[in-house]
């Protein structure tokens, strides 16, 4: 008995997909021989071909920025691999930055192939290169540290800044899939990577930016605001510093009937007194959270109003409506579309408390 | 001369019942006794009669001269009606109705039970004309004294240790138990060495069956001596089929009594200072006796502690191994710089690095255990700092490896039963052979393997991974992991099939 179980488990093996090597088994490769790529640029090149650039750690000694050119990326990184005496390594390839180029063009091929390569993975970070390509920022930053270590830390600050925010493969493989459209963080190809809004995406190519106001309303629908500061004029005309400390915003949809006619989007917002007075009186304090939800509801605005001009769902609207009314599902996801939908806007802003010592 | 060897077999050479068969006679006597300086007769005239001489025997240094003299020779020199008694054989039966001032004296009818009766330290008298003699017990009681275990940290509990006398083992034990339902049944197991193997148990506890098995297996075993441990453990558990402990030995009295009191077999040998209580399964093997005198909380926390130490010193290697060489991308990319950066230009393959580094581990360990203790812990702070940081800075070994294999050793040394944990040490090197030979694959073949392999052994009877897996048909709601509060422990384990389950009130 046994036996045949032992048998049967070895006779498994040879379900484990793992003849694509010499053998039954997986393919033995010391770490030490390795160069593991942090980040992995993609650019369009002559023709329909690609450009990629690989960037390794700066704890490795060999870091290098390497680059190739095919036809399709999986022969562009085989043409990388011939470049150096170590094997390229793309299992810990955690930024994926794609041209604007190229992005253009269609960001389906880059993300299919994360999703199919053994090595990739699909919780890679993904970011567009806003006037310019990926090979460029990659070789500006790493001319200052590392492109690697820039966009950690761009991804850390995302709160703060409150304009920016990591996305990964996963999630705009899965939005595009749901929705048709998608938004990705945008980074300009200067040496320090600077965050430069969102790109947004539809129907697998960029068809806009989302900028300034924009950004920012994308992270308060998002709930993504850790730190932001607000500046506000009070009613004394002193200027105030309002610091965001949380957003939290729910999607409704609009009825006319059995017709969807629009969207409002309403957010919480939480803020603590950075600046001004040490604690204002309750009019003072009223005109001030007035003041913070006109312009967080201006920047909301800003965001939608992209939706509605490019005709892409790249926040996910109509399925966070459809989380409120499930039993109108299939009539808010039934459709992309987003132009003839009137799309709201709203903002509620509540001071807790100041940071003076007697707020 | 005839052999019994043919072909370079060996044929069964079955156990002579009664070895010494015959009339016991002092002829006989002196002949199986014979070329044996210690063995000793004397002509004892009763009453000083010499008319009525009997014969004492005995063996030099197995008795006490002093229970002779003053127990036996004396009341025979000064008992008048002694030496009236018309005949040996009224003067036998007066002898052992009370004359004789020894605690235990028997009627003998057997050559064999009286060669033993010299053995075990009696001294016999024969009568002449008669068929059946006189054998006294007055044996020396040289011992060591009882005192705490040298080999089990005592730190809240008895300190009264299990010595060399199964005699004085019992009394530990009637001390401790004080229910007339402790019952010691005793076998003699070993052709040569004719060693005294009691049972024990607690009437209207323990399973009868459970008893009946543990005996059963002691009177088939057939053997020259019990000489070690393993001269039972290995006859009465088929510990051919593993290496796991399937009996659990303890130093400690307090622990083999409270077995017993679970509806365990206890099992003393004389001359091994050890308690044994069967069945034992893998739990058992992880818990420390001072769990039970700690807070529960601590205790379920030093216990979850040691069941991850046994996950981590069968698996670590293995895993590193497995992930270095195969899987380098479920290292998180930090560590896997630091490896990366620790193993340039040592010229070894990981593989090859980790199963250099266990075996210099073991032997490191064993050349430690085997030295004097002084002299052994110099051994492990030269091999272990001084040759490990040399191997390093040397770039023989990465020190990745070598905190990998450290860790897997040390935390080895957290197992309660050494038996356990020399059992993991094997299949840990199983383990990292399967890993470097197929990476992950390889590791959960083997893991598979092994889990496959404990739930197919028993102890007695017992699934030996009861209560994670038990048998068909038994419904276990122990705990293992959680070390409940005493008050809460209601039940003895089901898995034992206790006469009687409930343990309070």
């Amino acid at each position: 008995m046994k036996k045949t179980v032992l048998v049967l488990l070895l006779l498994m093996l040879l379900l484990t997909g793992c003849r694509r090597y010499a053998g039954i088994l997986p393919y033995a490769r010391e770490i030490e021989d390795m160069e593991l790529i942090r980040t992995l640029g993609v650019d369009g090149a002559e023709g329909a071909g690609v450009a990629i650039t690989a960037s390794g750690d700066r704890a490795q000694e060999e870091t290098q920025v390497v680059s190739g050119q095919a036809g399709t990326i999986s022969a562009a990184v085989l043409e990388l691999q011939g470049e150096g005496s170590s094997y390229l390594y793309f299992g810990h390839v955690t930024q994926l930055l794609l041209g604007e180029e190229l992005a253009r063009r269609g960001v389906m091929p880059s993300l299919n192939y994360v999703l199919r390569d053994v090595e990739m993975r699909l919780e890679t970070a993904l970011y567009l290169v806003r006037g310019g390509t990926a090979g460029q920022a990659i070789e500006k930053a790493a001319a200052d540290g590392s492109a690697t270590d820039r966009l950690e830390a761009l991804a850390d600050d995302a709160g703060l800044t409150a304009n920016s925010m990591p996305r990964t493969v996963k999630d705009v493989l899965a939005e595009l899939d749901r929705q048709g459209a998608s938004f990705v963080p945008a980074v300009l190809a200067d040496g320090g990577l600077t965050a430069a809004g969102y790109g947004i995406l539809k129907d697998g190519a960029l068809v806009g930016w989302a900028e300034g106001d924009a950004a920012l309303g994308v992270n308060l629908i998002f709930g993504k605001v850790d730190a932001d500061v607000v500046e506000v004029q009070a009613p004394d005309g002193a200027k105030a510093a309002l610091r965001v400390v949380g957003a939290a915003a729910s999607v409704g949809p609009v009825w006319d009937g059995d017709r969807l006619t629009g969207l409002k989007v309403h957010c919480e917002v939480d803020a603590n007194l950075a600046e001004g007075s040490a604690m204002p009186d309750e009019a003072t304090l009223s005109a001030l959270e007035e003041e913070l939800a006109r312009v967080e509801a201006e920047r909301m605005e800003a965001a939608l109003a992209l939706s509605r001009t490019l005709d892409a769902d790249y926040l996910g609207l109509r399925a966070s409506a459809a989380f409120r009314t499930p039993w109108r599902k299939t009539a808010l996801l039934g459709s992309f579309s987003m132009a003839g939908l009137k799309l709201e806007a709203s903002a509620r802003a509540v001071i807790q408390r100041s940071y003076h010592a007697d707020g | 001369m005839p052999s019994n060897r043919e072909n370079g077999q060996t044929h069964p050479h079955p156990r002579r019942e009664p070895r010494y068969p015959g009339p016991i006679t002092l002829a006989r006597l002196e002949e199986i006794f014979r070329d044996c300086v210690d063995f000793v007769r004397r002509t004892v005239w009763v009453g000083e009669d010499p008319r009525r001489a009997l014969t004492l025997c005995y063996l030099s240094g197995m008795v006490k001269m002093e229970r002779i003299s003053d127990y036996l020779l004396r009341p025979m020199a000064q008992d008048p009606e002694l030496a009236r008694c018309a005949g040996a054989a009224p003067m036998m039966e007066r002898m052992r109705q009370g004359a004789l001032y020894n605690l235990a004296v028997e009627e003998r009818d057997s050559l064999d039970q009286v060669v033993f009766d010299l053995v075990g330290g009696w001294c016999v008298f024969l009568f002449p004309g008669e068929s059946t003699v006189l054998s006294c017990f007055v044996g020396t009681e040289e011992k060591r004294s009882v005192s705490a275990p040298d080999s089990e940290t005592v730190l809240k509990g008895a300190k009264d240790a299990f010595v060399e006398s199964v005699r004085t083992n019992t009394s530990i034990v009637r001390r401790h138990l004080k229910a007339p339902e402790l019952r010691i049944q005793e076998q003699i197991v070993g052709r040569q060495s004719a060693t005294l193997v009691d049972i024990l148990y607690i009437e209207g506890i323990t399973n009868p069956h459970l008893v009946e098995q543990v005996a059963a297996r002691l009177r088939e075993i057939d053997i020259d001596g019990v000489f070690s441990t393993g001269a039972i453990e290995e006859y009465i558990v088929p510990a051919a089929r593993t290496p796991f402990p399937l009996v659990q030995y303890t130093q400690r009295s307090d622990r083999f009594c409270a077995g017993l009191a679970q509806g365990r077999v206890g099992v003393l040998i004389d001359g091994i200072p050890l308690g044994y209580l069967a069945p034992a399964v893998l739990g058992n093997f992880l818990q420390a006796p001072q769990d039970k005198s700690s807070s529960w909380l601590l205790a379920t926390a030093l216990t979850i502690l040691r069941y991850f130490c046994m996950f981590t010193t069968l698996l670590l290697p293995a895993l590193y191994t497995a992930m270095v060489t195969f899987h380098q991308e479920m290292i998180p990319t930090r560590l896997a710089l630091s490896i990366i950066a620790a193993k340039q230009n040592v010229p070894f393959r990981s593989a090859f690095e980790v199963i250099v580094l266990l075996i210099a581990f073991e032997i490191l360990q064993e050349a430690g255990l085997r030295l004097p203790q002084s002299i052994g812990q110099t051994v492990s702070i030269i091999g272990g700092l001084v040759v490990g940081s040399a191997a390093v800075e040397a770039k023989i070994v990465s020190p990745a490896v070598l905190i990998v294999v450290a860790v897997a050793g040390i935390a080895g040394y957290t197992m309660p039963s050494q038996e356990l944990g020399g059992a993991l040490r094997i299949w840990r090197f199983v383990l990292v052979l399967l890993s470097s030979w197929a990476g992950l694959f390889g590791t959960v073949m083997g893991a598979a393997v092994l889990i496959v392999h404990l739930a197919g052994i028993e102890s007695f009877g017992v699934p030996y991974l009861t209560p994670f897996a038990v048998g068909t048909g038994v419904h276990s709601r122990e705990h293992v992991l959680l070390r409940r509060p005493m008050p809460r422990i209601k039940d003895r384990p089901g898995a034992l099939k206790p006469r009687n389950r409930r343990k309070q009130r």
